[in-house]
């Protein structure tokens, strides 16, 4: 009965958006009474449809199986926790989730703006129709409200334990909240167009959501990753899987916009990448709901395959992103500023630092398209994958870098000369040099990439730590935050450079009581264990380790077999500190008694962390010390 | 003993190692080398990944013909031909480069390359 | 300039969205089918029953090769369909796929005997050779070419839309 009313509460918000786009076309959206009323629809209609996923998790989390979905993806032994999350485990329960958070920015943007703010009555009108368009897809083609009536099964399927993770639980929805909160620069990139008023600024409303969707994306991104890295046993945390790709776009596209805006809000330049990333962002975050959920791409992650939806969502997303570009088109002299982009000014590095990422987010589509038209034109199956990115990726994030070297001094709007030889700028460079030559002669750094990296690295952490130094001491204005997560960058690329140069791992034979030496470590197989879990039987082996400085540790992996499924998966162990995770997972028993055991000594993976952490959070600071300035 | 309940472990292995060896290597630059790649050797049954990242029946087999073939001093290259005439090209990450994928490595760089000639080119103008 | 700009941008989105309606709507990916030709890999194993060693065949112009082994459940449930193809008379060599002699003869006593012959390939060398990455799979084979590989269960509807078209193209099994 109740599922019956979330869909009905479902239904009638789509007409209610679908109402408030009608409005916003068909009327005077300069007229205030006018924009008070589309904004008192969208908040109506927005709390229809969240209480009608409200009443869908109260189903969740009460066992009510006559919902197919939930009959299919939860059960009654699992913890509250899982049960909710089980909810976006899959294909439905996602795309209503998804929808929901697009709707929730549009919420938010609608409450948190005035109404006397510009564009704001289109915007809302955008927002809502690109809602209507989803929610349509989701009752047509992926409807989670059927039931299993008259005889509803009296528990559910097993939830894949894989997914029984606190880390993947929360993972879609921070990545969701990243991919759709860029509908309002979107929105508001189209309502300018529209309107066609060049005087609007309203670069400056957009930057704050931007800033703020990045943040998420990024963190979406970041817990992917993590949970990749100590979940699946193979210490990898980044692996160019199409479905990681084309959330890696957006986020290039993203980043490029945020600088763009601020930008293009202090004077009219580079309008025209400004609007152009915002309609692309929202593309590509199209674009990746699409790849997941059509079945065109062979992934982990992908949801069932089905042609039907596949092609309802290219008509929708083609028909959206094809209107955006024509419009885009159309309107294209009211984006010409009549200011030129002065050379070595703020602006022209932007425009530089545009282009790379458009150099980035190209190469990534086309791997990613590559095995499609190969396939499609030669019958042949083709694979495009990590030599391929790191070839692309490695040369032209390290080029960008050096450029955002350069500019840490550049002007708004003037040109400045780069002095090479000024304090910071010369300070920075000899600090580098030493550290990339203490590295390359101590540590034996000696891969090309890596030093480079290492030295490109240090050039952006160091000037922006002076950056800093000359703000406290010299109380020359800067913005910390955006300082912060730039140096975050620096310790990114360090990271990640110095995490493929010294990592490595060995799969070793050992037996019980027998000790075994790798990288100056003594492994001892101390002990084999059965234990019994609540849906799972275990194996647990305990390791003691020692490390030549006397440091004792134990570890202990696992490998397990739940009950429902027959499932096996296996549990790393790691002992993780500053410098180094030392990882170990056991493989498969050997007949003369001993086990394979895998172990792996991945260094700095904690820093790479530490940077996205880093990023994340001055993300979401300078954020708010834009809304501060607003008020 | 513990063997008896672990025998739902020994159904994966035991078809596997009949009497193999384990991975040894001549040298550690060899041992490198083989964990270098099985990333960029991708596993033909799972739906997608590379070696390194999946412990199915015939990933492990052909991680042994690897070591197999890197005792036996064969390069790289000759490692990957082994491979893809055995389970397709689409088994190698790296597709290589040749007549039909020119077009992939070059593409980037002539993006950039027109990208950043058009910016300059309109300054100019 | 920019209008060209313009019109380059207008016409990539639409070939790209153009390019995955076509795609989406291409049905000549069957999944688990590869019909892409190499050699049938030279090879000295022991045949099954009798240990005497065979090598390549060359007693039919044309035969399938199915890999099968005693713990592959998925097996069991093709066997009955091998049975009968083969009584049709089409010609199916076993490969029996890292398998336990004794456990291989007593599942084939026990179910049944589809194969002209079965060879022995305890290590899975052969199937390495063959680009096999599990059971049951089927090769189709003509003049020491594979020209057809199936990766699963090969039934009724499978042997339909896989196997008959590409048999009925080379005129091959004229029996049939």
């Amino acid at each position: 009965m109740f599922i019956e009313v979330a869909q009905f509460l479902t239904i009638l918000a789509t007409g209610l958006f679908f109402l408030c786009f009608v409005f916003s076309v068909i009327f005077n959206v300069n007229d205030l009474n006018i924009i008070n009323l589309i904004s008192r629809i969208y908040s109506h209609s927005f709390l229809l449809f969240l209480f009608s996923f409200l009443i869908y998790v109260w189903l969740a989390i009460t066992d009510n199986f006559s919902v197919l979905y939930i009959a299919q993806h939860s059960n009654t032994n699992l913890p509250v926790f899982y049960k909710i999350s089980s909810i976006w485990s899959a294909h439905e329960g996602s795309m209503y989730l998804w929808i929901i958070f697009l709707s929730l920015w549009g919420a938010i943007y609608n409450i948190f703006s005035k109404n006397d703010e510009p564009l704001k009555a289109r915007t809302i009108g955008i927002i809502s129709i690109t809602t209507v368009g989803f929610l349509l897809f989701l009752l047509l083609t992926s409807n989670p409200f059927e039931t299993i009536l008259p005889l509803p099964p009296e528990n559910g399927a097993d939830i894949n334990p894989v997914l029984q993770d606190p880390l993947l639980a929360i993972h879609p929805p921070t990545l969701y909240l990243g991919y759709v909160g860029f509908v309002i620069a979107f929105g508001q990139a189209l309502a300018f167009l529209i309107e066609g008023d060049s005087n609007i600024n309203w670069e400056k409303q957009v930057r704050f959501w931007s800033i703020i969707s990045w943040s998420f994306l990024t963190l979406g991104i970041t817990l992917g990753s993590w949970w990749a890295y100590y979940e699946l046993g193979w210490g990898g945390y980044w692996f160019w899987d199409p479905v990681e790709n084309v959330a890696l776009m957006p986020w290039l596209a993203a980043t490029a916009l945020i600088h763009s805006l601020s930008a293009s809000s202090k004077s009219s330049i580079l309008r025209i990448w400004t609007i152009l990333l915002s309609i692309l962002v929202f593309s590509l975050s199209l674009f990746g709901a699409f790849i997941v959920r059509s079945g065109i791409i062979d992934s982990v992650h992908s949801f069932a395959n089905d042609p039907e939806r596949g092609l309802y969502l290219l008509a929708f997303i083609g028909l959206l992103v094809m209107m955006s570009l024509i419009l885009f088109s159309y309107r294209f002299a009211l984006l010409v500023s009549n200011k030129r982009i002065i050379s070595l000014s703020k602006e022209s590095f932007i425009s530089i630092n545009n282009i790379l990422f458009g150099t980035l987010i190209f190469s990534t589509m086309l791997g990613v398209m590559y095995p499609l038209i190969y396939e499609y034109i030669y019958d042949q199956k083709i694979s495009v994958g990590a030599p391929f990115y790191n070839a692309i990726f490695v040369p032209i994030t390290l080029l960008a870098c050096l450029f955002l070297f350069s500019s840490i001094e550049s002007k708004w709007q003037s040109k400045s000369v780069i002095a090479f030889f000024n304090n910071p700028t010369l300070a920075s460079f000899i600090f580098s040099l030493l550290i990339t030559f203490i590295s390359f002669k101590l540590y034996s750094v000696s891969k090309l990439w890596t030093l480079a990296s290492l030295f490109i690295g240090s050039l952006i952490i160091f000037r922006y730590i002076l950056v800093i130094y000359s703000y406290i001491f010299h109380k020359k204005f800067v913005n910390v935050y955006s300082v912060l997560a730039h140096i975050g960058l620096g310790l990114l690329i360090i990271s990640i450079a110095l995490n493929n140069d010294f990592s490595s791992e060995r799969a070793l034979n050992i037996k019980i009581n027998e000790t075994e030496i790798y990288k100056d470590h003594e492994i001892t197989f101390d002990n084999l264990q059965l234990i019994d879990g609540p849906n799972y039987e275990s194996v647990r082996a305990d390791f003691i380790i020692e490390s030549q400085n006397g440091n004792k540790f134990s570890l202990n992996p696992e490998k397990r077999k739940y009950f429902a499924r027959g499932q096996i998966t296996t549990e790393t162990a790691i002992h993780a500190s500053i410098l180094k995770d030392i990882y170990i997972t056991i493989g498969d028993q050997l007949d003369d008694g001993s086990w394979i055991v895998n172990v792996q000594f991945n260094y700095f993976i904690r820093w790479i962390w530490f940077s996205a952490a880093l990023m994340i959070i001055s993300g979401l600071f300078l954020a708010r010390t834009i809304k501060r300035a607003r008020q | 003993m513990l063997i008896r309940p672990l025998l739902f472990l020994l159904l994966v292995a035991s078809t596997n190692i009949l009497g193999e060896s384990l991975y040894q290597f001549q040298n550690t630059a060899d041992e490198e080398r083989f964990y270098s790649l099985i990333k960029e050797i991708r596993c033909p049954k799972c739906t997608s990944g590379s070696l390194a990242s999946s412990n199915a029946p015939v990933s492990e087999d052909i991680k042994k013909k690897i070591i197999e073939l890197i005792n036996e001093d064969k390069t790289d290259d000759e490692i990957r031909l082994f491979l893809s005439d055995r389970f397709g090209i689409e088994v190698l990450y790296d597709p290589g480069l040749n007549r039909s994928t020119y077009i992939l490595w070059i593409a980037p760089g002539l993006f950039l390359f027109i990208a950043l000639l058009i910016f300059f080119f309109r300054r100019k103008a | 300039m920019t209008v060209f700009l313009r019109l380059l941008i207008l016409s990539i989105s639409l070939s790209f969205f153009y390019f995955f309606y076509l795609y989406i709507n291409e049905d000549k990916y069957y999944p688990g089918a590869s019909f892409q030709t190499s050699n049938m890999p030279l090879f000295e194993l022991e045949d099954l029953y009798s240990n005497k060693v065979i090598t390549n065949f060359d007693i039919e112009e044309a035969y399938l090769i199915n890999v099968w082994a005693s713990w592959c459940i998925t097996c069991r449930v093709e066997h009955g369909f091998l049975m009968k193809l083969s009584s049709q008379g089409i010609p199916i060599m076993g490969l029996n796929y890292k398998d336990d002699r004794n456990d291989a003869i007593n599942w084939i006593n026990k179910f049944g005997d589809p194969y002209k012959q079965i060879i022995h390939d305890i290590k899975g060398e052969l199937a390495l050779d063959m680009g096999v990455t599990g059971a049951p799979e089927t090769f189709l084979v003509k003049d020491s070419q594979i020209i057809a590989h199936y990766r699963g269960e090969v039934n009724d509807m499978i042997w339909g839309d896989v196997f008959t078209p590409i048999i009925n193209k080379e005129n091959i099994f004229n029996a049939n």
